[in-house]
């Protein structure tokens, strides 16, 4: 599947800005087996006094720009063509969480996408005694975390609430989970703390969601913004799943990857730091449209 | 004093040891295990043993005043808000000879190389997780694994320049490494400190024993981080993270020493991948940060994002390797007290050679055959938490000691090990060495660390021959025991013949001569409100001490003269209860407040000046009554005010953080007279309205002298107002302003004067012309709304 992507974030400042630093991550990336990146392109405006594109340490696209001038409002536009393949569906070889510990102590790498970056607390991820009690309950020693993960996916879709307006970006994990509401961010991070409380590899997916579902499907929650699910790692044979809790299905050809990281804070679309007073607002529009090159053509 | 210990009553010595008595079975530093004492510490001993008490407690006295007229001080956190302590000097030094300090040197020297190898293998190729030698949890689940740095090499190549490390000495007389401290150790200051104290103490024992001097270890550091630059128009900060730290004394004290800037996050913007410095003249690069700041906290944009006191763009500076970081960020993953026990292995991996010191016994019990070795020796095992930073006997309680759980605690930290192992160590719980302190009129024996600096200076690593030595409170020397409180003692390291003498004078430099215009622009905007609320003080002081005066004949605040000077105070937010007002403390508080963030530019007598200024003023707040009283005491505030000014006018260098200063003060006191002035003039001031304005601007012989009338509006106006050689008059301040701001940076640019100067020079224009008649309440208040506005230009220009 074929997708052409626009997203547009706008940043609106009661007082002129200065001195605006942002890190991007909202361009996708490219993943062997999983998604490629045919063309992609972002502007900012202003434009920047400085501009330097890195990969992360999880292999995300950053763009590191700085508006040193007075501004009040800014405008990040990004568009790309990627193409999504099915992921490489080989759940069944998912071990049983009694073997995970081992197979994770013995896997000798220490890159982007090794387990050991994906357990324990991260910084937006402490460990809450709640989150950890309810992760429990669907966990046995002998089930393949493919299994865990599953329940877990269905049971936060069934015990949490979908409403826009609860919480906030930086609503902590805690009060999210006592609220049993909130957004995809909020959905992810609770799966993923719960995995991790019972020793499972996990880790935040931002990415986007395809706008208009196709005939006769329902359109999925979270596709007029950036999106967020969970992955999860099911030992070196499986390597990485991923899941969608917010719409209770793995991710398939409708999740298209931005980026990856331990949570929120490693993929958040716009970090920025500025000088100004007053309150700013924000504003995303997303539009993911599949291309039908057969027609095109 | 006959009886000091171990002398009989004709003054002999009965006892070599003056009474000392080790523990048994615990090494010692003075007596060897059978129980002579140490060559080195002979002279030491007999010197004291000729003491008698009273000129011991002198000499002590004599050091204890150095550190408290140096203003040596630490904060200390807990309860509500922290305090500044003074530094807890235990003034018997401890010796060590050059000998046995080689060998600890050579065993440091070498395993900060294994730390700087196992820095750049965690940050680069990874080897060590690879071959197995290192648990890739170890670093996964760490909160010192600083992801953006990972495949960063830093500028120049060493990830390690200043380390320090906590040792102790077993039962068996070797030492052990107990902590590795890599983020941004502190002490080094202080260890200076307690080198000056003592050297002072026993100032003829120093000179006689050929004691290693420590100015050559900074030195060699100083000129290693100034060729670390790559330019020689960089300049070399320090960095901290502000007055609230604990160890921010000794921030500012080392940035003095050693003369170079000390910046916060805040005073440094990156601009296209450099770190430049915020200066009064624009903004000037940076080449070298030595960094007393947690990594995490460096960059808010990629690092730690709720971090207020960083830099953001610092690692893409790392990246670009513009700037050299001592230490590189994330070295901090070094301190990981798990880490200890991989140690052996990794130096066996990485450099085919053994450890020649080793650490502190230590077992990570994320393995099983670890966990079960630590559970069935618990006994003798201290249990805290794997990833700590901090040395088990410093970690504020989150360790515990074996020994001392009941069955069934035991059982709980077994049951603890199993289910959380991998993010608990168990250590061995040593007992250390002993050494002398003087305890109620005598030696005794308490346990004691010694924390010993290393830097990497251009001839490779150098171990500073001293340091500082901790010593407990009590006499338990199990190591665990040393969180409870204890003092710190000088380490003398003692050679059997004379020593080399350098000592930091100054060097013919391009850097220390290069200072003009690199004042940063937080530390002017801090000079300019210090002299601004130092100058408001006085204003204050003054009307006070003029309405109490009058109190005091008139006995009646409602007389219209004093009713109107406390209608003006009202207006100013000043109340005339109690005598010394609460907004006048306040006042001398922010004096104070923008003092402390500038520390290093300021000699230690005008900071102690100015605390004991705020410290009477406190006093008199309390207790102080109105009349004659509080007259009196306003007095003693003014020459205590007087001498604070006294002791910068005299020590200040004549540069640009002193006109910051001076201005400010200039501006204060001109505000203060124009409003004043602004006030009588209105309709029908009461009588003796004119007299009290001449007492407070303390110029009643002035104008008795110059004026053959009796005061006047007329008289007075010409004389505060207008006299440009009256050093209260308003003239004056314009005057003197105009003159120091044509003297900052960049008054003229292109030819052209900036609009700081032009406002200076329009307002000194406006009042230049006028004559004392023609003066009015329109006319000073304009003027006091046009000082407003030049103030604000100057914010605006050199302060933002």
């Amino acid at each position: 599947m074929i997708y052409d992507i626009k997203l547009k974030i706008t940043y609106e400042y009661d007082v002129p800005a200065t001195g605006a630093r942002h890190a991007v991550r909202i361009l996708p990336v490219t993943i062997d087996g999983r998604q490629r990146l045919i063309a992609g392109a972002l502007s900012f405006d202003p434009v920047p006094e400085e501009r330097v594109d890195i990969v992360d340490f999880f292999g995300n696209h950053v763009s590191l720009v700085q508006m040193r001038a007075a501004h009040d409002k800014s405008l990040i536009q990004m568009q790309t063509r990627v193409q999504v393949e099915a992921p490489l569906s080989l759940p069944g070889l998912s071990r049983p969480l009694s073997r995970i510990a081992e197979e994770v102590a013995t896997f000798k790498s220490m890159a982007g996408d090794a387990p050991h970056h994906f357990l324990g607390a991260s910084p937006r991820l402490p460990i809450v005694p709640d989150v950890v009690e309810f992760a429990r309950e669907f966990a046995g020693r002998d089930m393949p975390v493919e299994e865990i993960a599953r329940a877990m996916c269905a049971g936060i879709h069934r015990d949490f609430k979908y409403d826009g307006k609860v919480t906030k970006v930086d609503t902590p994990l805690k009060e999210a989970f006592k609220l049993k509401a909130g957004v995809c961010q909020d959905f992810s991070h609770i799966m993923i703390a719960g995995l991790r409380s019972l020793g499972i590899p996990a880790g935040y997916v931002s990415g986007f969601l395809r706008t208009i579902p196709p005939p006769g499907k329902p359109r999925l929650e979270g596709a007029d913004a950036m999106h967020a699910w969970v992955r999860v790692w099911g030992g070196r044979d499986a390597g990485w799943l991923e899941y969608d809790p917010t719409n209770d299905m793995r991710a398939g050809l409708d999740h298209i990857v931005v980026g990856y990281g331990r949570d929120y804070s490693d993929v958040a679309p716009v970090v920025g730091v500025l000088r100004s007073y007053g309150e700013h607002a924000t504003q995303q529009s997303v539009d993911v449209v599949p291309v039908n090159l057969g027609q095109d053509a | 004093m006959a009886d000091l210990l171990g002398k009989d009553a004709g003054g002999a010595l009965t006892d070599p040891l003056l009474g000392y008595q080790p523990l048994p079975g615990v090494a010692d530093e003075m007596v060897d295990p059978s129980g002579k004492v140490r060559p080195v510490w002979q002279k030491l001993l007999s010197y004291l043993g000729k003491q008698d008490e009273n000129g011991l407690e002198d000499r002590f006295n004599r050091a204890d005043r150095y550190l408290k007229d140096a203003g040596v001080f630490y904060r200390s956190y807990g309860g509500p808000g922290s305090v500044e302590r003074d530094w807890p000097l235990s003034h018997v030094p401890v010796l060590i000879s050059d000998e046995e300090w080689n060998r600890i040197s050579d065993g440091l020297i070498q395993r900060v190389e294994l730390l700087e190898a196992i820095a750049a293998d965690i940050y680069g190729e990874n080897t060590l997780v690879r071959d197995g030698v290192l648990p890739p949890a170890l670093i996964g689940a760490n909160a010192e694994f600083l992801r953006p740095l990972v495949g960063v090499k830093p500028a120049g190549g060493h990830y390690l320049h200043f380390c320090s490390f906590e040792i102790g000495r077993g039962p068996d007389g070797n030492w052990w490494v107990l902590s590795d401290r890599t983020q941004a150790p502190s002490g080094a200051g202080f260890a200076l400190e307690n080198r000056v104290a003592t050297a002072r103490a026993f100032s003829d024992l120093y000179a006689d024993m050929h004691v290693h001097r420590l100015a050559s270890f900074f030195g060699a550091f100083r000129e290693t981080l100034l060729a670390r630059r790559q330019s020689p128009v960089e300049r070399v900060a320090v960095l901290t993270p502000g007055p609230a730290n604990e160890t921010y004394y000794e921030h500012a004290y080392i940035a003095r020493y050693l003369g170079f800037m000390l910046l916060e996050g805040e005073d440094l913007a990156v601009v296209d991948g450099r770190v430049m410095v915020r200066t009064v003249s624009g903004l000037k690069p940076i080449g070298v940060l030595w960094r007393r700041l947690d990594a995490s906290y460096a960059d808010p944009l990629e690092l730690n994002q709720n971090s207020y006191i960083g830099t953001p763009g610092m690692v893409q500076a790392l990246r670009q390797g513009s700037v050299t970081m001592v230490n590189a960020l994330g070295t901090g993953i070094l301190e990981t007290r798990a880490l200890l026990a991989f140690l052996p292995r990794i130096s066996a991996h990485l450099k085919n050679e053994p450890l020649n010191m080793p650490s502190i016994a230590t077992w990570w019990c994320g393995q099983e055959a670890e966990r079960a070795y630590v559970a069935s020796n618990i006994d003798g095992m201290v249990i805290g938490p794997a990833y700590s930073r901090l040395p088990f006997f410093d970690d504020k309680g989150q360790s515990v000691l074996g020994a001392t759980l009941r069955e069934q605690a035991k059982e709980t930290v077994i049951g603890w090990l199993k289910a959380e192992g991998a993010r608990l160590a168990g250590q061995e719980a040593v007992t250390l060495s002993t050494t002398p302190v003087w305890h109620e009129g005598k030696l005794v024996p308490r346990p004691m660390s010694l924390r010993v600096f290393a830097a990497r200076t251009l001839d490779g690593w150098t171990i500073m021959p001293g340091g500082f030595a901790r010593i407990s409170s009590g006499a338990d020397a199990l190591a665990i025991a040393m969180q409870a409180g204890g003092k710190s003692a000088d380490v003398w390291v003692v050679s059997e013949g004379p020593v080399e003498r350098p000592t930091l004078l100054p060097r013919e430099n391009d850097f220390t001569r290069n200072m003009p215009g690199s004042l940063p622009s937080r530390a002017a905007d801090n000079l300019y409100w210090l002299g601004r609320y130092i100058e408001r003080a006085e204003g204050t002081i003054r009307i006070l001490r003029a309405w109490h005066a009058r109190y005091a004949e008139l006995a009646d605040a409602e007389t219209p003269l004093l009713a109107d000077l406390t209608a003006y105070l009202k207006a100013l937010d000043i109340a005339i209860e109690p005598a010394v007002p609460d907004s006048l403390l306040a006042n001398i508080e922010s004096a104070l407040f923008s003092a402390s963030n500038i520390r290093d530019r300021f000699s230690p007598d005008g900071w102690l000046a100015l605390v004991d200024l705020a410290k009477t003023a406190r006093d008199f707040n309390e207790r102080i009554k109105a009349g004659e009283d509080a007259a009196r005491a306003m007095t003693v505030l003014l020459r205590k005010l007087a001498g604070f000014a006294g002791l910068v006018h005299e020590n200040m260098y004549r540069f640009t953080g002193w006109r910051f200063l001076t201005i400010g003060r200039l501006l204060e006191r001109g505000l203060h007279m124009t409003r004043l002035l602004g006030h009588m003039s209105g309709d029908d001031p009461p009588d003796g309205s004119w007299d009290l304005l001449l007492d407070i601007g303390d110029s009643v012989m002035t104008h008795r002298r110059r004026y053959n009338v009796a005061t006047a509006g007329v008289t007075v106006t010409d004389l505060l107002a207008l006299d440009a050689l009256n050093p209260r008059s308003i003239m004056f301040q314009l005057d003197a302003i105009k003159s120091e701001v044509e003297a900052l940076p960049n008054a003229y640019r292109d030819g052209q004067m900036s609009p700081l100067y032009r406002e200076a020079v329009r307002l000194h224009s406006m009042m230049a012309v006028k004559t004392p008649e023609e003066m009015n309440a329109a006319i000073y208040n304009e003027l006091e709304q046009e000082m407003e506005t030049l103030s604000n230009v100057l914010s605006q220009t050199y302060l933002a």
